[in-house]
């Protein structure tokens, strides 16, 4: 798997969007705490970019693999959708540390779909909000909705999938009333989006200088 | 806007079956519909103009204000859900009721945003019917289990309880928010016994059978309790559920009434006795006291002479660890030189002859290293009915009588077999080849009588093996010498005069007491007791059929003798090993902390210093998690424990030890360390990039008894996509089979009740049409994966490297 795309980033490009992402994900995890009242731990081990075909190979297409995903859509200057992805099986690990105390089972896996979305919610927002917000456009981003399958399909969502698009990769793990629960963050852009994406990091780098030193814009 | 155009937006608005809010840049209400008029309480003209806040002062609206906020500055929408967000808004409706709601809030206009939009949607009726069906289902169930007196649990695929009913709560003392998430081990005292119970029932879908455990509850008393348990599933999700009745009544009846019979049959005894022999037994009472301090004055010899010669059989195997080393090093130098190398062929056999006989020495000295296991001894003794036959020969009838009921024993199976053979050698001796032996085992309880006149023994339950022959005989002064080291009654030449020492000097180390009973002309019975196991029976493992081979990682040596030292790095070079070496304890650990990537740490147990190995072990896993240990040793009593035993977990190697012993050792823990970092590694990365998709859904049985690397491969192999179904041994293994279509069989090489190949064997009689995979810690020889065209999959093995075997093994498979 190697990061070939039409639109490369520079070593720069990258570290400012990987820059970014960290930010957005601790706001997420400042959200997310203020949601559960528990502290939350969120770390970003890794940002990659490639193409959306990669990233459909790279998740399989077999008949297992069964993954739980909020989906939430976004445009303005950029246009796109972002996932929060979890393995199927970790999902109650984490309704129950969202919702925590001593709820029965039953009533926990009802409580899945609702829990999943609020979650997916929170953290696509503040991820999302935070990146906008620092590069200086506008979003819109739409309600969450929950939807199970294999990575294949959360790709191949319409519109059909352009060999030109753009798959950005954001492994994340976070620890939630000592659950340990491993996700990731897949944001799907177009080539015109992308094309825009790295002109935006372009000028963000020369705001921030290249030291790039990022103050935080999001309120606890 | 005209006013038509207003009052026809504000009728759309009013018709619209849900609350809908518009709020300005300042968050404050310019639209507030019909249904929240209703909803609420306030109309129109009372809120306009104000902010939530402001409109709701006595209600904590949690999230709401930031999900505005967030619309208002970064376009973002939120859903807050009745479930997660309950009663956010207090809202009624017509007949009063709280209308249970789910609120969405969204920005209004783009670049820039020109307000805010809250949408209110009524999930009562939805929620109700929900809650409503859920309780017509679980009715009957909760009913039963809500009331059942019995302690009730549901455990999730990690052991982890996720359900406890009322009973539980109240028996254990822990609070349901305690219990929950609470892996389940941790309540019991009896943990061995419950992972056992808990595997069964993950491993089949029938109930096990009920098992005694004994649990601590949260004020620290325990408790008695008889579990059994059943898995079940839901979705792709298994959990099993454990029932657990309280029997304390039970027990504290039985035990009563035991004690109760033995002390009214000790009354009526002595107060015969008391009848009768009144002088008689003042007379016994001074020979009691007498034979008594002769058995102090007895144990109390060979406690010295067992010093004695403890201490000379260390300083010994350290000198022939030395010898040893540097001859097999020696081998390689001369080879090709007949005549060279068949000297030293020879001196290496003086080498293990002498090993032999320092281990013999160090059995008496009761300082030998134990790894005992809970095993039956009634099977253990059938099984060696052969060998036993064997070894006394045609001209003696062997007899075995077991007893009901046996009671298991900790003890060290090595040693037991050692013992039995001994001592059936030493009577074919005492009758000459002609005679009978009989092999007696029971249950047995020393009480405080016995204990009085005998030295070095406690109270108690055990397991009693009695061996009698019909030989010649002891004299009373030959019978207080008998188990002295180089005593022996036999002419010059046959036998070492050792054998009887070593069970003496075993049976003692296990915590037992051994007995003599012997009449010249007619023969002895040698009485030994071991001391009674409450736990269940382990298996054995036999890590010694594996090929050797060497490696390349890096071991930390520490061991404080120069020569010793020298000599193992030498030998791990020559094996390919990279070495670090370190004099003591502390000095291994400086290696350690300097953040050395070692792979594996090899250390004596007894070092100099203030730092102990055991210590070190820990300190360095702590910077080194997954590090392997391999401890070594010549004898110690204190770091391995008190009685000798080996604590979990601890490997040991003892001195001392051939070439081809380090180098296996050296790869079992190496092995097994390396899989268990792999499983933690390759699963998180697993999860996200697998290359290998699975083609078709195919179900495997996994057979391995390390548990956490059994069920690491079930979550790998269920990722892959296939179906997965533990096995912990063989037979559950071949009971699954039996009854479950499965497609691929991955086991383990060694397994504790029988061979990987057996179980294949097996398996491929039932089913011929199974592929199989073997995963083992060593490289395989042609015996393992021939004529079945099984394919082998060399431990520690990463996600792809399994994927593929089970692709493989998938396309070899003869299904149609």
């Amino acid at each position: 798997m190697t990061d070939a795309h039409p639109v490369m980033l520079t070593e720069l490009e990258m570290d400012a969007l990987t820059e970014l992402v960290n930010l957005g994900v601790s706001n997420a995890a400042l959200s997310l705490r203020e949601m559960v009242r528990e502290e939350v731990l969120l770390s970003v081990p890794k940002v990659t970019i490639m193409t959306r075909e990669d990233a459909i190979a790279s998740l399989g297409e077999g008949d297992g693999r069964k993954l739980v995903a909020v989906h939430q859509h976004f445009h303005g200057d950029i246009e796109g959708r972002a996932l929060l992805i979890f393995p199927e099986t970790k999902s109650m690990e984490l309704v129950r540390a969202v919702v925590g105390g001593d709820m029965p089972l039953e009533e926990l896996m009802e409580l899945e779909q609702e829990a999943l979305a609020e979650t997916g919610n929170v953290i696509l927002n503040a991820c999302l909000g935070t990146i906008a917000n620092n590069l200086q456009h506008s979003l819109q981003i739409s309600l969450p909705e929950v939807v199970y399958g294999h990575g294949a399909e959360f790709f191949r969502l319409a519109p059909p999938p352009n060999v030109a698009d753009g798959v950005l990769f954001i492994y994340i793990n976070f620890v939630v009333r000592e659950r340990d629960i491993t996700g990731y963050i897949a944001m799907l852009l177009d080539l015109p989006s992308l094309i825009t994406l790295k002109g935006m990091l372009g000028r963000f780098i020369e705001r921030v200088g290249e030291s790039g030193i990022v103050t935080r814009s999001h309120e606890a | 806007m005209k006013p038509n155009e207003q009052d026809r937006e504000q009728s759309i608005l009013d018709a619209i079956n849900g609350g809908l809010i518009l709020l300005d840049t300042g968050g404050r209400v310019q639209s507030w519909n019909a249904w929240m008029e209703r909803a609420s309480g306030f109309s129109a003209a009372e809120v306009t103009g104000k902010t939530l806040t402001e409109i709701f002062p006595d209600t904590d609206l949690k999230r709401l204000p930031s999900a505005i906020t967030a619309a208002l500055a970064s376009s973002a929408s939120t859903w807050l859900t009745n479930a997660l967000n309950p009663n956010l808004l207090p809202l009624r409706s017509r007949s009063s009721l709280p209308v249970l709601h789910d609120i969405a809030v969204s920005p209004i206009g783009a670049e820039p945003v020109t307000g805010c939009l809250i949408f209110v949607t009524d999930v009562t009726m939805t929620t109700n019917r929900e809650r409503y069906l859920r309780q017509q289902q679980n009715a009957r169930y909760d009913a039963v289990v809500e009331s059942a007196p019995d302690v009730i649990i549901t455990l999730d695929h990690e052991g982890r309880i996720q359900f406890a009913n009322p009973a539980a709560v109240s028996h254990l003392g822990y609070s349901v928010a305690e219990l929950i998430g609470k892996e389940a081990v941790e309540l019991f005292e009896t943990r061995l016994d419950f992972v056992a119970t808990w595997r069964s029932a993950m491993a089949s879908p029938l109930s096990t059978r009920p098992i005694e455990l004994v649990a601590r509850r949260k004020d620290g008393s325990q408790t008695y309790l008889e579990a059994s348990a059943s898995q079940w599933k839901t979705g792709s999700r298994y959990f099993v559920t454990v029932i657990l009745r309280d029997i304390n009544q039970r027990r504290a009846t039985d035990a009563a009434l035991r004690a109760s019979e033995v002390q009214a049959r000790n009354a009526a005894a002595a107060l015969t006795e008391l009848n009768q022999t009144l002088e008689q037994r003042v007379q016994d009472r001074t020979a009691q006291l007498t034979s008594a301090e002769d058995a102090l004055r007895q144990s109390q010899k060979m406690e010295a002479i067992g010093s004695l010669t403890g201490g000379i059989a260390h300083d010994f195997n350290n000198l022939l660890a030395v010898i040893s080393g540097n001859l097999h090093l020696l081998k390689h130098d001369v080879a090709g030189n007949e005549p060279a190398e068949r000297r030293v062929k020879n001196a290496l056999d003086g080498v293990a002859r002498s090993a032999k006989l320092s281990t013999q020495l160090l059995a008496f000295a009761r300082r030998q290293p134990l790894a005992p296991k809970v095993i039956n001894l009634g099977r253990f003794i059938e099984d060696m009915d052969d060998i036993i036959g064997k070894a006394v020969g045609e001209g003696v009838t062997v007899e075995v009588k077991i007893g009901p009921e046996l009671w298991n024993t900790l003890i060290d199976p090595g040693n037991v077999e050692n013992a039995l053979l001994n001592l059936a050698i030493n009577a074919r001796d005492a009758m000459d080849g002609q005679g009978s032996l009989t092999i007696e085992a029971s249950n047995a309880i020393l009480d405080a009588d016995y204990v009085r006149m005998h030295a070095d023994v406690v109270r108690g339950e055990y397991v009693l093996i009695a061996v009698t022959d019909t030989g010649e005989g002891m004299t009373p002064e030959v019978m207080t010498k008998v188990f002295e080291p180089f005593f022996t009654t036999k002419p010059e030449g046959r036998g070492t005069g050792l054998g009887l020492s070593m069970v003496y000097g075993f049976v003692r180390q296990s915590g037992g007491h051994i007995k003599i009973d012997s009449e010249v002309g007619r023969g002895t019975t040698i009485r030994l007791y071991l001391p009674r196991s409450l736990q269940i029976e382990e298996q054995l493992v036999d890590i010694d059929a594996m090929p050797v081979v060497g490696g390349n990682e890096m071991v930390l040596v520490a061991e404080d003798d120069e020569a010793v030292r020298d000599t193992v790095v030498a030998l791990l070079n020559d094996l390919g090993y990279r070495v670090l070496k370190a004099k003591d304890a502390q000095s291994a650990l400086s290696i350690v902390e300097s953040g050395m990537p070692i792979d594996v740490l090899f250390t004596d147990v007894v070092m100099p210093g203030t730092l102990k190995s055991t210590e070190l072990a820990r300190k360095a896993r702590e910077r080194i998690p997954h590090l392997a240990v391999l401890f070594t040793s010549g004898y110690s009593q204190d770091a391995i424990s008190n009685s000798g035993r080996l604590d979990e977990n601890v490997e040991l190697l003892s001195k001392p030890y051939t070439r081809d012993a380090l180098a296996r050792k050296l790869r079992h823990v190496l092995a097994n360390a390396t899989q268990k970092k792999l499983m933690q590694a390759n699963f998180d990365a697993a999860l996200l990039t697998g290359k290998y998709p699975a083609k078709k859904l195919l179900s495997v049985l996994v057979c391995e008894d390390d548990p956490l690397i059994l069920y690491s491969t079930i979550e790998l192999v269920r990722h892959m996509g296939h179906q997965a179904t533990p096995a912990a041994d063989a037979h559950t293994a071949l009971s699954i089979l039996a009854t479950k279509p499965i497609d691929i069989v991955l086991t383990d090489v060694g397994l504790p009740d029988m061979s990987g190949a057996k179980l294949v064997e097996e398996a491929l009689l039932q089913n011929p049409e199974l592929a199989i995979i073997f995963a083992s810690g060593q490289d395989q020889g042609s015996d393992v994966s021939s004529s079945n065209g099984a394919i082998t999959l060399p431990k520690p093995f990463t996600y792809d490297a399994l994927a593929e075997a089970i692709a493989s093994a998938a396309r070899k498979g003869r299904r149609p």
